[in-house]
């Protein structure tokens, strides 16, 4: 059975990759299995500067999900390039950069750095993280912005493929497909966490210290689905699903919706070898689908 | 890695004991560490519940948790009998760690914070250590595991919120009283229970000079270092450390609790 997949150019050895915010710097995962058996992961967002986060609390869970406000701590840009790089470097999997900013500068000098770094197969930039009120959400919720920080970051980023990791907080994501694709953005992510909160009924108030934060798991996937579908048909660029993928039938469906691959993200909480186990029980399926490869199926729910 | 139920037992209303053998010897573990486990297959309840581990054989193929029904996840746990599969990876974290040369050690447990101290304290004992185990609870039917205390060669003391049995009040009085008593400071005091009565006992201590260390219960998604949702804050500093990996045991001037 052939998994392999081209992501706009970063080879990936199967559609299942670690999703941003959920798989540390890769490493973590080492202790649970050779992460050569995955087709890579995405990095913890990382910014120039390194980052403490939010108070707690700081998660909580949710019917079949989870909520998050971690508020993109990270260990910036130097520890990643000088402790974790030589590392990953040893490693046969594509590694993918997820990063921010906050301003349209840091974007655009951070996006340069990442695509000088040997060792990084592609960027993902996150212009939706909704947890911290000066980053991601202005940019990934403006059309305007959108663009701009797109075309900043394209302008630079001259030897590694750029995709642009969603926000599905916004009224039509289609256009923000088509407006990241006509800036120059090699591929997509979609979706990036949508907003949600609880309250703690006995203290009467928030349980999140953020008071807002990210929702995820398999409670969102109709929703990704949904949104891998619209976006499948607004662009040509590849799209990976993201959005509580938690067994190889869930791949698949996403697949069928229109991404070329797909991001486990959540689901790593609960079981950190799922996405080897998905890379074995996928060929499986596929052959009780009729399919001789993961590419021939994307987008097949669309019709001919 | 899943594990097999080999009993499982009622102490008091809402908390129970269950023991479990894994397919595979879990390796060595420390007092203090904690497992994460599944509460079935469904994806909801979605995450996995931390446990300290309580008692347990050296290797890892026999270990003991002690429950508190608290919700849905806890409840299913709850429903297991003998011989039912259950899900759980760890053991995870740093657990107590008592320096050779401590000879005097107060145990401070509230509720299922006894577990860590399961086998802990028989250790310690048998380490030739003077242990002093002080075990407090709301009501005397809620004092977990008293039985085994006794026989753990341990000095023992008990506190109840209401009186129902030893001492009238909170353990942490308890443990201001007891330290009245000894005639030299204790080298160490080991906490493990709600965070008011951590916060208490490690005020206690350092008031009191006395080395003092808690364990953390802060809620977290994954329990080895991937979600960054269990972080504690550093004391004095802009800085958090993950409770999961750096903790649950911590010497209590290092974190807020």
């Amino acid at each position: 059975m052939d998994l392999n997949v081209d992501f706009a150019g970063i080879k990936l050895k199967n559609p299942l990759v670690g999703a941003s915010g959920t798989f540390g710097y890769g490493l973590t995962y080492e202790k649970f299995f050779d992460l050569s058996l995955i087709g890579g992961f995405c990095t913890k967002g990382l910014s120039m500067k390194p980052r403490e986060g939010n108070p707690t609390p700081r998660i909580c869970e949710t019917p079949s999900g989870m909520l998050n406000a971690i508020g993109l701590q990270n260990v910036g840009y130097e520890k990643f390039a000088t402790k974790k790089m030589p590392k990953l470097r040893k490693i046969s999997t594509a590694v993918i950069a997820n990063f921010f900013g906050e301003t349209m500068e840091e974007y655009i000098e951070l996006a340069a750095k990442l695509d000088a770094l040997e060792g990084i197969h592609g960027l993902e930039m996150n212009i939706s993280c909704p947890n911290v009120e000066k980053g991601g959400a202005a940019f990934g919720t403006d059309i305007r912005v959108t663009e701009a920080v797109v075309k900043g970051c394209r302008a630079v980023v001259k030897n590694k493929p750029l995709i642009v990791k969603l926000s599905p907080n916004v009224a039509d994501i289609a256009e923000f497909a088509r407006a990241c694709e006509g800036s120059g953005a090699d591929g997509l992510s979609v979706i990036n966490t949508l907003v949600g909160m609880a309250i703690d009924i006995k203290n009467r108030k928030p349980i999140l210290a953020n008071v807002t934060g990210g929702l995820s798991g398999p409670a969102i996937r109709p929703v990704a689905v949904r949104m891998v579908w619209q976006c499948y048909k607004a662009v040509k660029i590849p799209i990976f699903g993201i959005g509580g993928v938690a067994s190889a039938k869930d791949v698949v469906e996403f697949i069928m919706a229109g991404a070329s691959a797909v991001q486990v993200g959540t689901m790593n909480f609960v079981s950190p070898d799922i996405i080897p186990q998905l890379a074995e029980e996928l060929p499986e399926l596929l052959v009780r689908l009729g399919a001789a490869s993961v590419s021939e199926l994307v987008g097949v729910a669309h019709g001919g | 890695m899943q594990c097999t139920v080999t009993s499982i037992q009622s102490l008091a209303a809402g908390f129970f004991h269950l023991s479990l053998t894994p397919e595979k010897p879990l390796g060595p573990i420390t007092p203090g560490q904690f497992v994460m486990i599944r509460c079935g297959e469904s994806t909801d309840p979605l995450l996995r519940r931390p446990m300290s581990v309580a008692d347990f054989e050296a290797d890892g193929s026999r270990l003991g948790l002690l429950v508190q029904i608290a919700g849905r996840g806890t409840g299913t746990i709850s429903r297991l009998d003998k011989g039912d599969q259950l899900d759980l990876i760890g053991p995870f974290g740093q657990g107590y760690s008592v320096p050779p040369e401590a000879r005097t050690i107060v145990i401070v447990a509230g509720g299922t914070g006894v577990a860590p101290f399961m086998t802990l304290t028989p250790t310690l004992v048998s380490q030739g250590k003077d242990v002093h185990v002080l075990l407090g609870a709301r009501t005397k039917e809620l004092l977990l595991m008293e039985e085994w205390f006794l026989h753990a060669g341990a000095s023992l003391h008990v506190a109840t919120d209401d009186g129902s049995k030893g001492f009238d009040g909170l353990v942490t009085a308890l443990m201001m009283e007891r330290l009245d008593h000894m005639e030299e400071p204790p080298d160490m005091a080991l906490a493990c229970g709600p965070a008011g009565m951590m916060r208490a006992v490690a005020a206690l201590a350092e008031h009191n000079n006395i080395p003092c260390q808690v364990s953390l219960e802060n809620s977290m998604a994954c329990g080895f270092g991937a979600c960054l949702g269990c972080v504690a804050h550093v004391r004095g500093e802009k800085r958090y450390v993950t409770v999961c990996r750096k903790g649950p045991v911590f010497d209590s001037r290092e974190v807020l609790i």
